[in-house]
């Protein structure tokens, strides 16, 4: 299926504000659910200051599916009960794509995100940073992350992260 | 005489919560801790590997610039021009064998020579470049990692260190030659004590991940040294076994050589911890920003001599699995915050596990004992010339 522009605009934005809305929610499987059902679906996250000296070490490194799988478990198990929760608010703006192929485009946005602790109730910006994605198209003109790097220009984080960016 | 004063309670396992919030400390604090006789580790000189590297950080404010010359050779300085101390360099980390200072183009080698300045003629009269280097505080390497201290006084590094030092030299993979992998860097709400006395090894009720994972903690040995009470484990590394709620087990799994002890701890007074736990090798350079917050740079390591699969498998596993989002040490992270929450409450922080004599402080512990930290804490109080109640 070739996708006319519109139509191809049309997914990438409905999938990156599924995501913000999955992180937002705290739906942790809605989150996964935004990932390709393949091996090496991907997301990392780390400060774009370790990228840009090749450092590779991240925040979060879930280089596949099964550690996609693992972040659920983490928060929605593990982690259970033990922090102080807060809400998050994710701002998302596509700011440009290339199709690869077919059935893959890459895709660069713009991200924001607010933070507000619960128990203090005062917000503030938690991360800013761009979001460089590899979707994957498929032919009922929807699109699913394969990969996902979250590069912070925040380099030193006010805060521990419970969430994936 | 202190500057300021607190009272110490009579009993070597109680601190005084105001200790934790009390904002008036702080800048007695820096005056005498960190300003004082310490020492700071403030890079691992695998940060910088090749000539013309080089690093900025600050420590308790100061601002600092590490660099490797030309010739190869590591050498700290004041992050500020030798003219009228502009910030020199702006940039964390990067590559310059010249540093040039934009406001009135002062040009420094990576020694520290002030090698170029316009207009010389106009300036006090016998005005002589040589005497114009960057500035620079004492510094001294330990199987490579960097320290500095900003006081005359401080003895020699290796007697700071005493029996650290080895646990310390065994921790970086046993001589010091490691290859970076990155950094976590965050600033937690929490005072500079409240960091450090939390973080490093604290008994695992906390975390779940032990128990969902069949995680056993190896048997180990916990002790203090020099009068600063700088803390130290030596464990077995224990591998889990049985069934697991992981998809992806490697994040667990210990693929080096010598599980006999294979997971090590040292916290260094005032607040620098380190570990190297599974195949993960970290240092956490930590310092005050102000009185109720703390940043941390996690840096990660890898060992020169590891093959490709070995770094793949350490980026993995340091990634995800210590650090402030960490699979075993992100509830820490919360617990510094609400450690610093909690203490801003009437009187002291009592505590229990280990300590078999309220009136006597010890320097050999169980692996679990949080009694461990009681003779750093006697060293916070004598440095900061507080009196201890009368028994
Ligand atoms: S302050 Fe740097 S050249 Fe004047
Ligand atoms: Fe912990």
């Amino acid at each position: 299926m070739t996708a006319t522009i519109p139509e191809l605009e049309t997914a990438i934005d409905r999938l990156l504000l599924a995501d913000a809305n999955a992180l937002d929610s705290k739906d942790m499987p809605g989150w996964l659910a935004n990932y390709a059902e393949e091996d090496q679906a991907s997301y990392y996250c780390r400060a774009a200051e370790n990228t840009e000296h090749n450092l590779e070490l991240g925040f979060m490194f879930d280089d596949c599916r099964a550690r996609l799988e693992d972040r659920v478990t983490y928060v929605n198990e593990i982690w259970a009960g033990t922090f102080q929760d807060y809400r998050t608010r994710h701002f998302v703006q596509r700011v440009s794509h290339r199709q690869v192929d077919a059935r893959t485009v890459e895709v660069v946005s713009n991200f924001s995100v607010f933070m507000t602790p619960m128990d203090a109730g005062v917000t503030q910006v938690l991360a800013a940073g761009r979001y460089l994605d590899t979707m994957r198209l498929s032919d009922d003109g929807g699109a699913k992350l394969l990969s996902r790097r979250a590069e912070l220009d925040t380099s030193v984080l006010p805060r521990y992260l419970v969430y994936p960016i | 005489m202190a500057d300021v004063t607190l009272t110490w309670p009579k009993n070597y396992n109680e601190v005084p919560k105001a200790a934790f919030t009390r904002s008036d400390l702080y800048a007695d604090e820096i005056k005498r801790i960190f300003h004082g006789p310490e020492w700071h580790p403030i890079a691992h000189e695998s940060e910088l590997p090749n000539p013309g590297d080089f690093k900025t950080m600050r420590m308790a404010g100061i601002p600092l610039l590490i660099s490797r010359d030309e010739a190869g050779v590591v050498r700290v300085f004041y992050n500020a021009c030798s003219h009228r101390s502009n910030q020199l360099e702006t940039a964390v980390m990067g590559n310059k064998t010249e540093f040039e200072c934009p406001y009135h183009r002062w040009l420094f080698n990576a020694k520290g020579d002030l090698v170029g300045c316009p207009n010389p003629r106009e300036f006090l009269p016998g005005f002589d470049k040589a005497d114009y280097p960057l500035g620079q505080p004492r510094f001294e390497l330990f199987y490579g990692l960097i320290f500095v201290t900003f006081s005359a006084e401080t003895e020699p590094l290796d007697e700071f260190l005493g029996e650290a030092g080895e646990t310390l030299r065994e921790l970086m993979a046993g001589d010091g030659r490691l290859k970076l992998l990155g950094y976590q860097k965050v600033r937690y709400d929490s005072n500079w004590k409240g960091y450090n006395d939390n973080d490093g090894y604290h008994a695992p009720l906390l975390h779940a991940a032990f128990k969902m994972l069949n995680w056993q903690g190896g048997k180990g040995r916990q002790y203090t040294c020099t009068k600063r009470g700088h803390v130290c484990f030596e464990s077995a590394l224990s591998v889990a076994s049985g069934p697991s709620v992981l998809k992806d087990k490697e994040l667990i799994a210990f693929k080096g050589q010598d599980p006999s002890v294979g997971s090590r701890i040292v916290q260094l007074f005032p607040t620098f911890v380190s570990t190297k736990h599974l195949d993960v090798i970290n240092l956490r350079f930590a310092t005050p920003v102000d009185a109720e917050t703390t940043e941390v740079h996690y840096a990660y390591f890898a060992h020169q001599d590891d093959d490709a699969e070995m770094v793949r498998h350490r980026l993995r596993q340091s990634s995800n699995l210590l650090g402030p989002c960490g699979l075993i040490s992100m509830e820490d992270a919360s617990i510094f915050h609400r450690i610093h929450i909690g203490s801003h409450t009437p009187g002291n922080a009592i505590f229990q596990k280990g300590v078999r004599d309220p009136g006597k402080l010890e320097s050999e512990f169980l692996q679990n004992d949080e009694s461990g930290n009681l003779p750093r804490w006697e060293y916070y109080r004598s440095a900061m010339g507080f009196e201890r109640a009368e028994a």
